[in-house]
């Protein structure tokens, strides 16, 4: 009896503890904090392979950690792209907001006063950061003013442990101090013998920037850490060599291991959520070389208008002594054949170029109409125009600024209304307020600037028989494009008087297609060839397609891909965000832009017309799951994501008054290009130096397939198959981490314990 | 000194004189009728019963195509300890069979400041001499201490002697350490060609990445005090490098053809893909030049290094007309090797830059420490030269022109008159006086690869004998401190390599060698994982770490030096705690105890168990 009670009791304490213990293992603290690894430019499929595939050497995956922590141990997120542009800046911007992009290129010029917005050059940063003048990286200046926080402000400030990157808070000199010793370390020098070659400093600042995290791992009270690598991207730029490119990605598999062993070594390592992610992906194909098409050079030249051209780098920087300026941010290539703007390159560039995307290029282009007021008040200058024609020029500038006058006179109003509103003075020692004070000072006077010439127009009054007495710098602003051209601007776009001069018709009147030359860019562009083309797999068609936004239809966005006259696609969005496309002529068949009718990977349930659907509305989600496996993944997305009002993204901070906030969307609004040029296949438009491994920018699926894996706190092993793309990531992390998070952009992930 | 310097200034015009007797018309022909990569391939054959001769042969390569059997071009030793285990192996020797040492007349005309010419043919005796290894991947730290000897007795004693002699030793001394690179380069560029495998018969990756490592790093001056575990990495990095040299220039030069309006075209020499570009000019009054006078293109003619042909006239009735040939190997920018149109254009500019550095260094005496100012400046010139297009660095160009007389000598697809033209324009390019024909050397390697195939049957021959100096040397070296193997070097260095410490002769050598090759294999595998200081069971079977464990464990107990079991014990130690892996652990801790306790038997078995228990969870 006694020996019966004495087992029930044993039975029952064996059974406590096993309930405890199983308890205790299904228990899953839930994630608090998050360890990021931001690769730059890494592809999912490169990567998949690699895991996938066994070194003889070692019996285990190519790249073993990756493979133990997410492939067998974590959520990998087989089908994830980049939304919009396959671009770092804008790319990067997706993910550390989980909001719709308000930056749409690596670098973007404001059209009226031609302030350049450099986001991938960190030297000025450090440089103004040293200097007390800059506190953020320009792509987080963005953010902030557009009231879009970044993943890490969900933390205090104390909380976090940020690496260098792009979207950047601030600078910790103790690592690049620490970096700078190790560089001159007699160990460092010891290595150099031993190697046979000096350690970079990229690659010292990333072992002190690791030695940062490993401590910040330790710190309990440290809850967002990230370490950003562009190690892969250089390598996928400079190479397409599959060794060389699996041999970078081991150094990352490597640092993915020491991170994860640090993780666990911590008290917080069952909350913590490890995640790998990449902006998206790159067109690297073993034995390709991609090929360069020079932008620039076309636009200099007189096919292609005669501009002068702004880029945000030297062309060729490499063979100048002006390549190695660190602050450099706007270079002028001058045209040798200008058509009516000779010796006038520094003041009056036309055209403005974001290259720095390699498969595509953003293109601002002088507006139209100030192109015409430029060349008509040169001619009412000379002494020698005849008195019809100096007649019939003064009528057409006045007729030119009575059409302009009513939206340039409420751009008048609204912005001297913005302009003139108070700033609030910034709390001492501020660092980050002062120096936003200090732009907006700048920003004023520059806007008032442009706004004084245009007030100077509408006051103007041609002369119809005497030469122009007033500077015509007083009245077309100097590095400045104006207001965006229209999709019919572009397709007759004015670049110089005709080579006959002006004339007039016989009712007195100037003929405008006979006294100027115009320039069709999107067929232009399209029907470049190159007479250099070696490799098989490159076409010699260099461009793929235009794409540019058409006037607004009702409640309908409208935008049209360009392939050529017969090819061209539109793709409409309405009012509930439904995309719907049609081919602008004729009716649907093969070798329309983006190629999705004729694409066998396109998903359609069996029996659908492919026709009828692709001309149907569709929701996004329904997009991206029926064509996120054709060549051009998510383009249709993509191009709305990326040409949509990029004004209906800012939603400026809380509490701002709706005069400001309208500014705010006013000055996004002025970076956006007139059009968009996409790269064929294995071309790039990177004139800077030569990028003959991979390039990205476009959307095929190559450059827009990234990577998104996750592990730890309690994240079950797991491959998740439906498509997703960036404006999901941050929206889920914070859901994990139990934050709030925008509804509708998290994916439902359900932790071990649930 | 007038005298002289007379002599000299005659030396100097008639090189210039002979570079521009080159000039000819354009070549009217096609490039390549055919391209067709040579196929390179390893033939193994035993050296004595512990050695094993690996020979690369090419297939298709030039002279081999008329007759069978294949071109030997460069040969390897693999000191196998007679058995099949690849961890005790190592790459002893490499010799570069169409390597031909310089006669006394070449060596005396290299001596010679101002001759930049090659006389004859060199040697066509081929003896015992000539299977002299090229190179001895078991000391590199020797040709370093040599080096490093000879530049401070020519800082110190010949340079500041009379000028006579500061020139000569100069002129010397530059020439020899050229004609080195060359070979060093060719060497490197046939073992870029061949196959590798974990078969017998063939070079592993590693090794292969690891010779050609050491012939990279013996061109730099401390290049061979890097260790054998950098060493492989830095072959598989140069590897890489070189691709992205290449692909880079490519893309320059096929992007520059188009901005200027030429015709650019790849061109396969020698087995080789992707290492040469031809630009022609096309046909036509304005060829492919359409509205490009818009754009400034002075850059693009500085970097391609030649005239703006469209700005001769002389160029009707010609469909094609070939510019130039460049190599896309150089780093940063593709490099002119062959101008058509001005022939003496790349002799020149050698020309130029070897004068001014024999006037400056041999002549004047300029010197680096008290004249660094000139050097300094000499440096930013260069830097803003390059910067603005030209290819300024000396060594890398020498290694192009030595990879393209290779190519130009294996190939069999071009042309042969157009071979024979620009073979004529690369020998051109040559300014050593102890160089010799390519093709020449070629013809002779056949011969040298049989002497050493001979030598490598005999047992008791030059080679055996070599061998086991190399191998005893390897047993004095074991358990040394750095300090110890550096002054056994010096003294090799200062006795001019007569005096090396070696092992005595003894029955047991081979199989002690045996135990510390697996040994040292073992230690720097496991290293290797301790190093990345994550568990290393990830990143390696277990069995494999395992197995690494238990041979060392076996192997410990013969081994006497402190240095290197404390090392096998922090090696241990580290493993044991960064694992997770139970039985990994266990046979850690196992082999620590065996190690701690060295009495072996029952003892060691239960204090192993002990501390196994101790382990179990």
């Amino acid at each position: 009896m006694k020996k019966g009670r004495w087992g029930r009791l044993v039975t029952c304490s064996r059974l406590a503890i096993g309930l405890f213990l199983a308890f205790e293992t299904t228990l899953i603290a839930a994630p608090r904090r998050i360890v990021l690894l931001e690769v730059d430019g890494l592809n999912q499929d490169l990567l998949e392979s690699a895991m996938k595939r066994i070194d003889p050497a070692t019996g285990k995956s190519q790249l073993p950690w990756l493979s133990h922590i997410f492939g067998e141990n974590g959520t990998v997120f087989e089908n994830f792209y980049t939304r919009g542009i396959s671009l770092s800046a804008p790319s990067w911007a997706l993910l550390v907001t989980g909001e719709h992009s308000v930056i749409r290129g690596n670098v973007e010029y404001d059209r009226y006063t031609g302030q350049v917005y450099d986001y991938l050059n960190f030297f000025p940063f450090y440089l103004g950061y040293a200097r007390q003048k800059r506190v953020d990286m320009p792509g987080v200046e963005v953010l902030d003013r557009a009231g879009i926080p970044l993943l890490m402000d969900r933390f205090p400030p104390a909380e976090t442990l940020q690496s260098f990157q792009l979207f950047q808070r601030g600078v910790r000199w103790g690592t690049l101090k620490d970096a700078l010793a190790r560089r001159f370390s007699a160990e460092s020098i010891v290595s150099m013998v031993e190697s046979g070659d000096a350690p970079s400093y990229d690659s010292v600042l990333a072992k002190a920037t690791e030695a940062d995290l490993e401590r910040g791992l330790e710190n309990p009270e440290i809850f967002y850490l990230d370490f950003f690598t562009g190690d892969l991207d250089h390598e996928a730029h400079a190479t397409s060599d599959p060794q060389a490119l699996v041999s970078v990605l081991r150094g990352v598999d490597a640092l993915a291991g020491r991170l994860w062993h640090a993780i666990q070594q911590s008290s917080l390592s069952r909350e913590t959520l490890f995640v790998m992610v990449s902006d998206h992906g790159m067109n690297n194909t073993p034995g390709v070389i991609s090929q360069t098409f020079s932008l620039p050079d076309l636009l200099n030249s007189p096919p292609g208008g005669s501009h002068h051209v702004v880029t945000n780098r030297h062309q060729m920087s490499d063979f100048k002594l002006k390549g190695l300026d660190p602050m450099v941010r706007r270079v002028i290539s001058p045209s040798a054949t200008s058509f009516y703007l000779a010796d006038q390159a520094s003041r009056y560039p036309t055209a403005w170029l974001d290259i720095d995307g390699n498969e595509r290029a953003a293109v601002h282009l002088r507006n139209n109409d100030l192109n015409k007021l430029h060349i008509l008040l040169l001619a009412l200058q000379r002494a020698d125009l005849d008195a019809r024609t100096r007649r019939a020029a003064a009528v057409a500038v006045r007729e030119i600024i009575e059409r302009h006058r009513a939206a340039w006179s409420t751009t008048i109003s609204d912005m001297t209304a913005e302009l003139d509103l108070p700033s609030k003075p910034p709390a001492a020692g501020d660092l980050r307020q002062r120096q936003e004070l200090s732009d907006r000072e700048a920003e004023r006077s520059a806007y008032h600037g442009y706004l004084a010439h245009l007030e100077a127009l509408l006051r103007f009054q041609p002369d119809e028989q005497h030469p122009l007495k007033e500077k015509i710098a007083s009245l077309i602003p100097e590095m400045s494009l104006g207001d965006n051209n229209s999709a019919a601007d572009l397709e007759h776009y004015v670049v110089g008087p005709a080579a006959a001069g002006l004339a007039v018709d016989a009712a007195g009147r100037l003929d405008e297609e006979r006294s100027f030359r115009f320039v069709d860019y999107p067929a232009l562009l399209v029907k470049q060839r190159v007479r250099n083309v070696p490799q098989r797999a490159l076409d010699s068609r260099p461009v793929d397609f235009v794409a540019m936004r058409l006037p607004d239809q009702a409640e309908e966005h409208v935008y049209e891909l360009y392939g050529d006259a017969d090819r061209r696609l539109l793709i409409r969005t309405d009012a509930a965000n439904r995309i719907a496309l049609a081919p602008a002529r004729g009716g649907w068949r093969s070798g329309l832009p983006l190629h999705l009718f004729e694409d066998p990977r396109l998903d359609l349930p069996a029996g659908t017309d492919r026709a009828g659907w692709l001309s149907a509305w569709h929701n996004e989600r329904e997009w991206l799951e029926a064509t996120h496996r054709c060549r051009y993944s998510d383009g249709v997305i993509g191009i709305v994501e990326d040409l949509s009002p990029v004004e209906n993204n800012v939603p400026g901070r809380p509490g701002i008054a709706p005069v400001a906030l309208r500014y705010e969307k006013r000055r996004r609004a002025l970076v956006q290009a007139d059009f968009h040029v996409f790269a064929a296949d294995h071309w790039n438009f990177n004139v800077r130096f030569p990028n003959p491994g991979g390039n990205h920018g476009s959307f095929l699926r190559i450059s827009t397939h990234s990577v998104w894996m996750m592990a730890g706190a309690g994240l079950p092993a797991r491959r998740i198959v439906e498509p997703y793309d960036s404006l999901n990531f941050a929206p889920t992390l914070l859901h994990l981490l139990g934050r709030p998070a925008p509804a509708g952009r998290v994916v439902s992930l359900s932790l071990n314990s649930q | 000194m007038h005298a002289l310097a007379r002599i000299l200034g005659v030396l100097v015009v008639c090189s210039m004189g002979m570079a521009a007797e080159l000039d000819a018309p354009w070549p009217q022909t096609p490039i390549v009728h055919e391209n067709r990569p040579p196929a390179y391939y390893w033939k193994a054959e035993p050296a004595g019963k512990s050695a094993q001769l690996l020979t690369l042969f090419c297939g298709s390569c030039g002279a081999a195509s008329d007759t069978p059997g294949g071109l030997p071009l460069l040969a390897v030793l693999r000191d196998t300890l007679g058995d099949e285990n690849g961890g005790n192996d190592r790459v002893t020797y490499v010799w570069l069979l169409s390597y031909s040492r310089p006669t006394l007349g070449q060596r005396l005309l290299s001596a010679v400041p101002f001759f930049y010419w090659h006389v004859g043919q060199g040697s066509s005796n081929v003896g015992k001499r000539d299977i002299k290894p090229f190179f001895n991947l078991r000391a590199p730290r020797h040709p370093v201490l040599t080096q490093v000897g000879r530049d401070i007795l020519q800082y110190t004693t010949l340079d500041p002697m009379m000028m006579p002699v500061r020139a000569t030793s100069r002129a010397y001394r530059t020439n020899q350490l050229n004609h080195e690179r060359l070979h060093l380069e060719e060497a490197i560029s046939y073992l870029r060609q061949a196959p590798s495998s974990n078969a017998r018969s063939e070079l592993s990756s590693v090794e292969v990445n690891t010779v050609i490592a050491r012939l990279e790093l013996r061109k730099k001056l401390l290049g061979g005090l890097v260790s054998e575990r950098h060493a492989t990495k830095f072959g598989e990095e140069s590897g890489f490098e070189q691709e992205r040299n290449r692909s880079r220039n490519w893309e320059l030069l096929r992007n520059s053809a188009e901005r200027t309006g030429l015709v650019f075209e790849p061109v396969a020499l020698g087995g080789t893909t992707d290492q040469y570009a031809v630009l022609w000019l096309s046909a036509g009054p304005t060829g492919g030049q359409t509205e490009r006078s818009s754009v400034d293109l002075s850059s693009t003619w500085k970097l391609l290094g030649i005239k703006d042909p469209w700005r001769e006239a002389n160029r009707t009735g010609q469909d094609r007309i070939p510019l130039a040939i460049y190599s896309l190997n150089y780093p940063n920018q593709p490099l002119l090797l062959v101008d058509f149109r001005d022939k003496s254009r790349t002799r020149r500019h050698e020309l130029t830059q070897r004068t001014i550095n024999e006037v400056t260094s041999g002549i004047i005496g300029i010197s680096h420490f008290a004249n660094w100012y000139y050097y300094v400046a000499a440096d930013l010139y260069d830097f803003v030269a390059s910067r603005h297009g030209r290819a300024m660095n000396q060594a890398e160009r020498l290694d192009c022109y030595s990879q393209f007389r290779v190519s130009l000598a294996l190939d069999r697809d071009l042309d042969p008159q157009l071979r024979k033209e620009l073979q004529q324009r690369v020998s051109s390019l040559s300014l050593n006086p102890l160089e010799t024909a390519t093709a020449h050397e070629l013809e002779s390697s056949r011969r040298r690869y049989s002497l050493l195939e001979a030598e490598a049957q005999r047992p008791d021959g030059w080679l055996a004998q070599r061998l086991d100096n190399e191998r005893r040397a390897e047993l004095a070296s074991i358990g040394r401190t750095g300090k110890s193997k550096f002054f056994a070097g010096a003294l090799h260095a200062a006795s001019l390599g007569f005096y090396t410490r070696r092992a005595p002769r003894a029955e047991g050598n081979l199989a002690k060698l045996d135990s510390y090759r697996r040994m040292e294999y073992d230690l720097n595998f496991l290293e290797g994982l301790v190093n990345a200081g994550t568990p290393p069971e990830i990143v390696y079977q277990p069995a494999r770490i395992q197995a690494a464990v238990t041979e060392l464990t076996s192997l410990l107990p013969g081994v006497s030096s402190g240095p290197t079991r404390a090392r096998a014990q922090r090696t241990l130690y580290s493993l044991r705690d960064l694992s997770q892996d139970v039985s990994l652990r266990a046979d850690c801790s196992f082999a620590l105890a065996s190690m701690e306790r060295p009495f072996g038997g029952t003892h060691v078995a239960a204090a192993a168990a002990e501390i196994v228990s101790e382990d179990r969870p």
